[in-house]
C-alpha cells in the first residue's frame, strides 16, 4: 500500500495568487479557528447553514479549482454523512416519528439535528481544506514562528521532521516486505494485529535513530544556538491579512446572529 | 544564550556495540529505579503554595456553586459542582507541575518528539486507510469509541519517552497535523483534536509533576486523553444523541485510551529503551550502565 | 568549480587527557587522548569500531552534552573549550567547525535546497541581506547542480551529501569534521564528493579531521594519520606512508581498507552449475504506487550453486528487481517463473507463495538489516525461522548455536538485535535468512558501508553457501564483490527521464556473461 505523502510538497494545482490563497498562513489559520469555535458552540441548523453558505461564497477567491477542492475535500463528506445518519437514528427524538421503531427512530427533531450536524462538519472543515491546499508547509512554519512568535525551535523541528515522512513511509513498506520474507504474516487476524504492532515498534526504533542523527546535524549547523535567529524568508502580516482575519470573525458573527435571530441558536452544553 | 539546551550527546551515527554479550539496557522507559530530581527549597515552597491555591480554587467553586438551571447531558449543572471543582484543582496543580519541572528542552528532545509525532501521523494514515476504513463504518456509537485509542497513542508515548513538560501535547499535535495534511476523513478538525487529546494526557503527567513514569501513570495518561476525545466526539459529531449513548461513548473512549494508548505506549516505550536508541533522552537513562 | 573567495581561519586543535563516557555506558568511548593538530592540517582518524572516532568528532563540534555523559581532561580549539567555541560562533555569524555525517537522508532539514543551505546561517543570526549571497556562494562551491528552489525530496544520496556540505560550508568553518561522508553513497557519488572536498580544502585552507575506513581514495588528501586505541589514547600517529607502512597489516585486520592489504577472497567456484531455479523473461516491475515500471525488459536465469550480480547506477531499479526475485513484489509485465527445483510444489509464481513457503525457499537480505529484526534477542531472532517451519526445539537450539558460531555472534546471543554494531547487524541479518535453509539467497547491497573484515567474512560465507548448492543473487555497486564471486552479471541502465513514462520498456538488460569463470565487470 503506497501512502499519499506527495501532498506534502505544498500547494499543487492551486492559483496561489488568488486573494485568499496568498493571505498569510497565520491569517488563514485564525479564520479556520474562529469558525470552528463559533460552530462548535451550537448545533442549530440555521447557524451551520448560513456559515456554510458564506464559506462557499468565499471559495471562488481561494484559487482552488473545483477539482482541487474535491480532491482535498471529499473526505469531509465521508465523516459528515455517517455522523448525520447516526444522529438521525440515535438522536434525541422530538416531533413526529418519520421512520423506524424503538431506539432507532428518525423523528422530525432528530432529522433536523442530522442535517445540522452534516452542515456543521462541512462548514468547520472547508476553511481547513483551503488552508491546507493553498499553503506550503514551509511558509506556514515561517509564519507561525515569525508572526505568531511560537518557539522557532519547536516549529522548525516539526517542519524538519515532516521531511522524514517519505523516508518513514518507505520504511513502513519495507518492514512489511521483510516480515513476509521472514515467513511471518500467514496466521489470521490476531497474527496480523501482532504484525502491525511489530512493524510499528520497528518503525519507531528507526524513527528515533534518525531523529537523533537529524538533531545532531541541525545542532552542527547551529540550531538552538542563539535565541534570536534571523530569517532568510521574511513572513509579513499586512493589512490584507488583518482584513482576512476580520472577515472570518465577521462571517462567524453573521452566522451566529442569524441563528440567534431565528431562535434556533443554543449553547451545545445546554440540554 | 543558553548552554544547557544545545547539545545532544551520545554517538548516534555509529552506535557502538556493547562490549560484552551481557544483558541489554532494560526497563528504563518506566523504571521504578528512576531517581527523582531533587526539589530545591524554593521549588518546594512554590509547590506547597501552588497546591494549596489550587485546592482553594476548587473549594471556591464548591462554595459558590454552579447554576441549577443549566443541564449537561440531562444532568443539572449544580450536580456537577464537585467534579468541576476537582477539575479546577487538577488544572491548577498541572500548571504548577509544568512550571516547576526544571528540565529545559534540548534540541534532541524536540527533534525526537517531532519525529515520533511524524511516525505517529504515519500510523494514523495507515490506520485510517487500512483497518479503520474496514471496521469504522460498521461501528455505531457508542461501540465505535472502542477504536479511538489508536489516535491517542503518539501523545502518551511522546510524554513517556521525552519526559518534558508539553511533550505529550507536542507529539500528538504533530501527529494530528501530519494526518490532516496528508488527508483524512475529518480534515482540519484533526489538528484541534490532536491539541486537546495531547492536553488530556499532558494534564495527568503534569499533575504528577513530571516525576513519575510507571505503568499506572501511562494508563492514567491514556485515560486522560480518552476522556477528552470522548467529550469532543460527543460534542462535535454526536451532540444530539441521547445522553445515555453519549455517556457510554465517553466511558468506552476512556477504556480504549487506557488499553491502547496507555498500555500500548508503555509497552512500546519499554521496548524502545531496550534497543538503546533512547540513550540521549531522559527515559534512556536509569543510572545503569552497560 | 570553486570560485575564488576569502580563505578561512583554521583553528589549532589540542586535546589533553581528554575522555568521554556516554551516560548509558560503563566503558569510556575515548580516554586519555593527547593530540595536537596544527592549523590547516588534514588528519585521517582510524581505529577499530568502538574506538570513539565519531565521539571525538562530535566533541570537536561542541555537541557532546554534559547532561548525557562524563568528561575528563580538556578539548580546545585555539585555546578555547569546544562548547564555548561553538557558542562564540553563534555570536560571530560563522562556525568554528563544520560536521558532515554519514547518513544523507537524516541530514536534510528543509524542503527547498536554498532554504536548507540558509538554515545554518539563520541559526547563527547572520543578517538577512547577507544570507542569500552566502547561500549561492556555498552552493556554487560544492558544484551543486540545481537552483535554490529545487525540492530536496528529489535529490539522490550523493546530491544530498553535497547539499549538506554546502550548508556546513556556508558557515565558513576553519575545520571540517567528516564522519564517513561517503560510506552510504554509490561509487560515482562518493568520487564526486571526495573531489569536491579536496577542491574546497585547497581553495579555503581549512583543516580537516576525517573518519573513514575506505582510506585508499582519501590518502592523497591527508597529511597525517592518527590511529586511536580502543582502550584509550593514540596507537599510531604520523604521515600516511609511515603509519600505513608500519601498521598496515594490523589496521587491515581491524577492518580498515588498507590499499596494500586487500581482504582475503575465497577460491573460485569449485562445483558445476546446478539445476535452473528462477527465470525472468522480459520482466517489468513497478514500485508500489508508481505509474511507470522501475525496471523493465529483464531477462535473467538463476542456477543453483552460482552467484549472479545485478549492477547498474542509482535509479536503474535494482532494488525493485530484487523484490520481484524474492517474491515480495508482483511482476508488472513479462514472466518470472520459479522452476520445480526451487518451487518444490508451491507453484511457479513466488509472489503468490504463502510467507512460510517463501521463507523456506528464498532468503532475502535487505539493505537495512534493522528492517528484518522481529525478536527481542539475537538467539530468538535466529530461532524465528526454524520455529515457523515446525523444527523441533532441540534441533532449533542446535541450529541457532551453529549459526551464532559461524557468524561470530556467539557472545551476543542475549543481546537485543537493535543494539548491535553495523557489521554485527549485517551478519545477523544474513544468519536469520540462512536459518531457514533457502535454496536461493537474494541480497540487496550486502557489503554496503562494511569494514574490510566484515566484508571478507560475508564474501567467504556467500562462497561457502554457493558451494553447498545455494544460488546467490546480489544487487550491488561493489566491484570487489563482483570480482570475488559473480558467475553471471546483469547490467541495468538508467532510463532517460524524458522517456520514463512511455509504455515502451526503456531499460535493457545486456552484458550477460554466461561463463563459469569469475566476474565480467
Amino acid at each position: 500500500m503506497s501512502l499519499p505523502t506527495d501532498v506534502l510538497s505544498g500547494a499543487v494545482g492551486v492559483d496561489t495568487s488568488a486573494p485568499l490563497a496568498r493571505a498569510n498562513p497565520s491569517a488563514k489559520l485564525a479564520v479556520a479557528a474562529v469558525l470552528a469555535l463559533a460552530l462548535v458552540l451550537t448545533t442549530d441548523v440555521v447557524t451551520a447553514a448560513v456559515a456554510l453558505a458564506l464559506v462557499v461564497a468565499c471559495l471562488p477567491f481561494t484559487g482552488l479549482g473545483a477539482r482541487a477542492l474535491w480532491r482535498r475535500g471529499w473526505v469531509l463528506v465521508v465523516a459528515a454523512v455517517p455522523s448525520g445518519v447516526f444522529t438521525a437514528l440515535l438522536g434525541v427524538d422530538s416531533g413526529d416519528v418519520l421512520l423506524g421503531a424503538g431506539w432507532f427512530t428518525v423523528t422530525e427533531g432528530s432529522a433536523v439535528s442530522a442535517v445540522a450536524i452534516v452542515l456543521r462538519i462541512l462548514a468547520i472543515g472547508l476553511p481547513g481544506v483551503v488552508l491546507l491546499s493553498t499553503t506550503d508547509p514551509t511558509d506556514l512554519a515561517d509564519s507561525l514562528a515569525q508572526d505568531l512568535r511560537l518557539s522557532h525551535r519547536f516549529v522548525l523541528s516539526a517542519l524538519a521532521a515532516m521531511r522524514l515522512v517519505g523516508v518513514l513511509a518507505e520504511e513502513w513498506t519495507a518492514l512489511g516486505q521483510a516480515r513476509r520474507a521472514r515467513g511471518l504474516g500467514d496466521d489470521g487476524v490476531l497474527g496480523r494485529l501482532r504484525g502491525f504492532g511489530g512493524r510499528l515498534f520497528a518503525l519507531l526504533v528507526l524513527a528515533v535513530r534518525r531523529a537523533t542523527v537529524l538533531a545532531t546535524a541541525m545542532e552542527a549547523r547551529g540550531f538552538g544556538l542563539v535565541r534570536e535567529r534571523t530569517w532568510a524568508r521574511p513572513s509579513h502580516f499586512g493589512l490584507w491579512d488583518a482584513t482576512v482575519v476580520l472577515g472570518g470573525v465577521a462571517l462567524a458573527g453573521v452566522a451566529t446572529a442569524a441563528g440567534v435571530a431565528a431562535g434556533t441558536w443554543q449553547l451545545v452544553l445546554s440540554g | 544564550m543558553s548552554t544547557t539546551e544545545n547539545t545532544t550527546g551520545t554517538d548516534p551515527v555509529r552506535p557502538t556495540a556493547p562490549s560484552t554479550g551481557g544483558p541489554t539496557p532494560t526497563g528504563t522507559g518506566t523504571s521504578a529505579r528512576t531517581s527523582l530530581p531533587p526539589l530545591t527549597g524554593r521549588t518546594r515552597t512554590v509547590l506547597v503554595v501552588g497546591v494549596l491555591a489550587s485546592l482553594l480554587a476548587g473549594a471556591a467553586v464548591v462554595a459558590v456553586g454552579l447554576p441549577a438551571d443549566r443541564e449537561l447531558f440531562g444532568t443539572p449543572l449544580d450536580e456537577l459542582t464537585v467534579p468541576v471543582a476537582m477539575l479546577v484543582a487538577l488544572l491548577g496543580v498541572s500548571v504548577l507541575g509544568a512550571a516547576t519541572a526544571r528540565q529545559a528542552w534540548r534540541v534532541v528532545d524536540i527533534v525526537v518528539a517531532a519525529v515520533l509525532g511524524v511516525a505517529g501521523g504515519l500510523l494514523f494514515v495507515v490506520w485510517n486507510i487500512g483497518p479503520y476504513a474496514v471496521v469504522g463504518p460498521l461501528l455505531a456509537p457508542p461501540v465505535s469509541a472502542l477504536v479511538v485509542g489508536v489516535w491517542l497513542l503518539p501523545g502518551v508515548l511522546g510524554g513517556l519517552v521525552i519526559r518534558k513538560p508539553g511533550a505529550a501535547m507536542f507529539t500528538e499535535l504533530v501527529a494530528a497535523a501530519l494526518s490532516a495534511v496528508i488527508g483524512n476523513q475529518w480534515g482540519f478538525a484533526t489538528v484541534w483534536y490532536g491539541l486537546l487529546q495531547g492536553l488530556g494526557a499532558e494534564v495527568v503527567l503534569a499533575v504528577l509533576l513530571y516525576r513519575y513514569w510507571r505503568l499506572p501513570v501511562a494508563l492514567l495518561a491514556g485515560a486522560g486523553a480518552g476522556v477528552v476525545v470522548g467529550v469532543l466526539d460527543t460534542t462535535v459529531y454526536y451532540p444530539d444523541l441521547v445522553p445515555g449513548v453519549q455517556l457510554a461513548y465517553i466511558a468506552l473512549a476512556t477504556v480504549s485510551g487506557v488499553v491502547v494508548a496507555g498500555l500500548g505506549s508503555w509497552a512500546l516505550a519499554r521496548a524502545l529503551a531496550r534497543t538503546g536508541v533512547l540513550a540521549p533522552l531522559a527515559s534512556g537513562r536509569d543510572g545503569r550502565r552497560v | 568549480m570553486v570560485p575564488a573567495r576569502a580563505g578561512v581561519v583554521p583553528p589549532v586543535l589540542s586535546a589533553r587527557g581528554w575522555g568521554w563516557r556516554h551516560g548509558t555506558r560503563r566503558a569510556w568511548a575515548v580516554r586519555g587522548l593527547d593530540l595536537d593538530v596544527a592549523a590547516g592540517e588534514r588528519v585521517l582518524l582510524l581505529g577499530p569500531s568502538g574506538a570513539g572516532k565519531s565521539t571525538l568528532l562530535q566533541g570537536l563540534a561542541g555537541l557532546l552534552d554534559p547532561d548525557n555523559g562524563d568528561e575528563e581532561g580538556r578539548l580546545h580549539l585555539d585555546g578555547v573549550e569546544v562548547r564555548a567555541a561553538r557558542a562564540a560562533g553563534g555570536r560571530a555569524g560563522a562556525a568554528r567547525t563544520g560536521l558532515l555525517l554519514q547518513d544523507p537522508l537524516s541530514q536534510t532539514v528543509l524542503a527547498r535546497c536554498g532554504d536548507d543551505v540558509a538554515f545554518g546561517l539563520e541559526n547563527h543570526g547572520v543578517p538577512r541581506e547577507q544570507i542569500w549571497a552566502r547561500v549561492d556562494e556555498a552552493m556554487a562551491a560544492v558544484g551543486f547542480p540545481y537552483g535554490r528552489a529545487h525540492p530536496t525530496a528529489r535529490l539522490s544520496g550523493g546530491e544530498r551529501q553535497r547539499l549538506a556540505l554546502a550548508g556546513v560550508l556556508a558557515l565558513r568553518p576553519g575545520l571540517l569534521l567528516l564522519d564517513e561522508p561517503t560510506a552510504m553513497l554509490d561509487p560515482v557519488g562518493a568520487d564526486g564528493l571526495r573531489v569536491t572536498v579536496a577542491d574546497l580544502l585547497g581553495a579555503t585552507g581549512a583543516g580537516c579531521v576525517l573518519v573513514e575506513h575506505r582510506v585508499g581514495p582519501w590518502l592523497p588528501l591527508v597529511d597525517r594519520v592518527v590511529v586511536l586505541e580502543p582502550g584509550g589514547g593514540v596507537r599510531a600517529d604520523g604521515s600516511p606512508a609511515d603509519v600505513l607502512g608500519r601498521h598496515g597489516a594490523e589496521l587491515a585486520a581491524g577492518g580498515v581498507w588498507v590499499p596494500d592489504h586487500p581482504p582475503r577472497t575465497p577460491p573460485p567456484r569449485a562445483g558445476g552449475r546446478g539445476p535452473r531455479l528462477l527465470e525472468a523473461q522480459d520482466l517489468s516491475v513497478r514500485r508500489p504506487g508508481a505509474l511507470a515500471p522501475a525496471v523493465a525488459g529483464v531477462d535473467l536465469r538463476v542456477d543453483a550453486g552460482t552467484c549472479t550480480a545485478v549492477l547498474g547506477p542509482n535509479g536503474a531499479g535494482k532494488s525493485t528487481l530484487a523484490l520481484a526475485l524474492s517474491g515480495l513484489a508482483a511482476p508488472d509485465a513479462g514472466r518470472l517463473v520459479a522452476h520445480e527445483a526451487l518451487a518444490d510444489g508451491a507453484g511457479p509464481s513466488p509472489h503468490r507463495w504463502r510467507a512460510r513457503e517463501l521463507a523456506a525457499r528464498i532468503g532475502t537480505v535487505f539493505q537495512e538489516p534493522a528492517h528484518q529484526f522481529v525478536a527481542a534477542t539475537v538467539a530468538d531472532e535466529l530461532a524465528v525461522g526454524p520455529r515457523l517451519q515446525g523444527t523441533d526445539p532441540t534441533r532449533t537450539a542446535v541450529l541457532v548455536d551453529e549459526l551464532l558460531q559461524r557468524l561470530r555472534l556467539d557472545g551476543l546471543a542475549a543481546a537485543n538485535p537493535f543494539t548491535l554494531s553495523g557489521g554485527e547487524q549485517r551478519r545477523l541479518s544474513v544468519a536469520t535468512v540462512l536459518a531457514t535453509r533457502p535454496r536461493l539467497l537474494v541480497l540487496d547491497e550486502p557489503t554496503f558501508g562494511q569494514d574490510s573484515r566484515t566484508w571478507a567474512e560475508l564474501v567467504a560465507l556467500l562462497a561457502e553457501v554457493r558451494d553447498e548448492g545455494v544460488a546467490v543473487c546480489a544487487v550491488t555497486h561493489d566491484a570487489d564483490l563482483v570480482a570475488a564471486l559473480a558467475d553471471d552479471v546483469l547490467h541495468l541502465t538508467t532510463p532517460d527521464p524524458t522517456t520514463r513514462d512511455r509504455s515502451t520498456p526503456d531499460l535493457t538488460a545486456v552484458d550477460r556473461a554466461d561463463t563459469g569463470s569469475g566476474g565480467a565487470a
